[in-house]
């Protein structure tokens, strides 16, 4: 146990000084605060020119409008900046003792390898959780500028971002422990947001009833319980359908299709899972690793 | 009396189709004896401290560190171990180095706080502020050698202690080794430096190829009038192509 905390400690205050985690933090920071009030100057601009009344706009629907873009911009903006801090923790936290000899030291002393994986992950864990965390409760307090009332859907959407990128950063550094560790972030990423996305993807489809070949059906079926779930909170299809129906839109069966659903508790289960079969990974690679 | 460190019949190679780099090594190593393992560049020394380290599995043979096997982390609660080239987490400064790796070792946070300004003391990193990732060479060999006697070891393996060392620096490793032997602490010590290993070691084994060439106290191997390093030329080069050709293009003459 002491050995796992004092490995979590000062992987926590290195990764604390990593500068590349500070300017993803800032870009990041200053992207939602940026996105927020630009959205709101340009309603102020909009509403005291009188823009918006020839088109005989509600100002309180136009805000209202603008808050729901705002809000899918920050789903999108959080799950960017979360799989980029993902990565960054993902190809240093292990990869750096590895790589410099510093883990020579290390593992001389009578910690086992089970400790220093597990010090590891927590710290990789609660760094990621944390720095999201911060620009999740940024961006919370920046909805204020347009009244609020959807702070729950970002709370929901920001476990679920932190839940995806848990997972990307443990394939990263299980990864990382075998090989480069850009090479790692490459392969992860293949795995990951290409085949992962593109079968969950088809997947979806094929539930919607888009396609209907049987064949196709059962293989995507199959392949979707074989690779990670994305997990998906029931906001991103709130919003959208907010946005549609203010705007006057009819949502079609396509266009409900192209949104992700929520995700279920089997999701949630097999992501569980999923974290559990990487973070033995995570163990399995550094046990392995000779230095 | 039990030995320290026991090693028999060693072998490891790094991939299926390599030379062995350790070939059949075998020592014993008991409490306040200074062991000497020499040997030219790739003749296999750093292998078998990490293998003593539990860092690297041999392939054949047997190690045992305080009677159990390496890979047990218990096992190195006594064992101190200054790494050729050390290097150590970047961004932190020396003291949390030390910190970090007492922590490992299990020691308290009053034992802790006595031990690591009178360590830092020791390698002369008291008064430095900066991030490991800043540090010279030696001033990380003197962290190196830090971190290996933080725990009170009762074994110290010193692999290339003093390569990146000033000359009062390795006066210091040699005051060191002597003051460690005398309260009992067995000192494994990989070098090059063949005058530094005569003067502390009880015990030589010299290696080339991943094999002993010969093995026993200073009086065995170093007969009376001949110095290590005649012996140590000698049976090296008898187990290696001769290999003082200078290249061509320093040898010839100034063409007109």
């Amino acid at each position: 146990m002491n050995g796992t905390l004092a490995v979590a400690r000062y992987s926590l205050i290195e990764l604390s000084r990593r500068r590349i985690l500070l300017v993803f933090f800032i870009i990041g920071a200053i992207g939602i605060v940026g996105l927020g009030v630009g959205l709101k100057i340009l309603y102020t601009i909009a509403s005291s020119s009188g823009s918006i009344a020839p088109n005989n706009v509600d100002p309180a629907v136009f805000n209202r409008f603008l808050e729901l873009s705002f809000v899918n911009y920050v789903f999108s903006a959080l799950a960017t900046f979360a799989l980029l801090i993902a990565y960054a923790i993902g190809m240093t936290a292990i990869y750096h003792d590895l790589d410099s000899g510093a883990a020579v030291g290390i593992f001389s002393k009578p910690v086992s390898r089970f400790a220093f994986a597990t010090g590891k992950v927590a710290a990789a864990v609660a760094a990621l959780v944390v720095i999201v965390g911060v620009l999740a409760l940024e961006a919370r307090f920046v909805m204020f500028l347009f009244g609020g009332g959807l702070e729950n859907a970002l709370t929901g959407e920001a476990f679920a971002v932190v839940g995806n990128s848990v997972v990307v950063m443990l394939i990263v550094l299980s990864l990382s422990t075998w090989m480069n560790n850009i090479v790692a972030a490459v392969v992860a990423f293949v795995y990951y947001n290409v085949i992962t996305g593109v079968i969950a993807f088809v997947h979806n489809l094929a539930d919607n009833g888009v396609i209907t070949n049987n064949v196709v059906k059962t293989i995507f079926d199959i392949g979707y319980w074989l690779v990670p779930h994305e997990l998906v909170s029931s906001a991103v299809g709130d919003v959208v359908r907010a946005q549609v129906q203010i705007s006057g839109g009819q949502t079609s069966s396509q266009t409900l299709a192209a949104i992700p659903p929520a995700s279920g508790l089997g999701d949630v289960v097999w992501w569980a899972v999923v974290v559990l079969v990487f973070a033995g990974l995570v163990y399995y690679s550094v046990r392995r690793r000779q230095v | 009396m039990a030995a320290v460190v026991s090693v028999d019949r060693l072998r490891k190679r790094y991939r299926r189709r390599d030379p062995w780099a350790v070939d059949g090594v075998s020592f014993e190593l008991e409490p306040g004896q200074a062991f000497g393992l020499l040997g030219p560049n790739g003749a296999g020394k750093s292998t078998v401290v990490k293998m003593i380290a539990g860092l690297l599995r041999p392939d054949e043979g047997r190690v045992q560190l305080f009677g159990s096997d390496p890979g047990n982390p218990s096992s190195r609660k006594d064992l101190g171990f200054a790494p050729e080239d050390p290097d150590f987490p970047k961004f932190l400064r020396a003291g949390e180095v030390l910190d970090y790796f007492a922590s490992l070792l299990g020691l308290d946070e009053v034992e802790r706080k006595r031990r690591i300004p009178e360590t830092l003391e020791f390698a002369g990193l008291d008064q430095e502020r900066r991030q490991v990732r800043q540090f010279s060479k030696g001033m990380k060999q003197r962290l190196g050698i830090a971190q290996a006697i933080l725990g009170r070891p009762k074994l110290l393996i010193l692999d290339e202690p003093t390569a990146d060392l000033d000359p009062l620096g390795r006066r210091d490793v040699r005051a060191l080794i002597d003051r460690l032997k005398d309260s009992g602490v067995a000192v494994l010590l990989n070098s090059h430096l063949l005058s530094e290993v005569e003067l502390v070691c009880d015990t030589v084994a010299i290696m080339a190829k991943g094999r002993v060439l010969k093995e026993g106290t200073m009086a065995e191997v170093v007969p009376e009038g001949r110095n290590l390093e005649d012996v140590f030329v000698e049976l090296v080069q008898a187990n290696a192509p001769p290999r003082d050709q200078l290249p061509s293009f320093i040898t010839e003459k100034d063409k007109p």
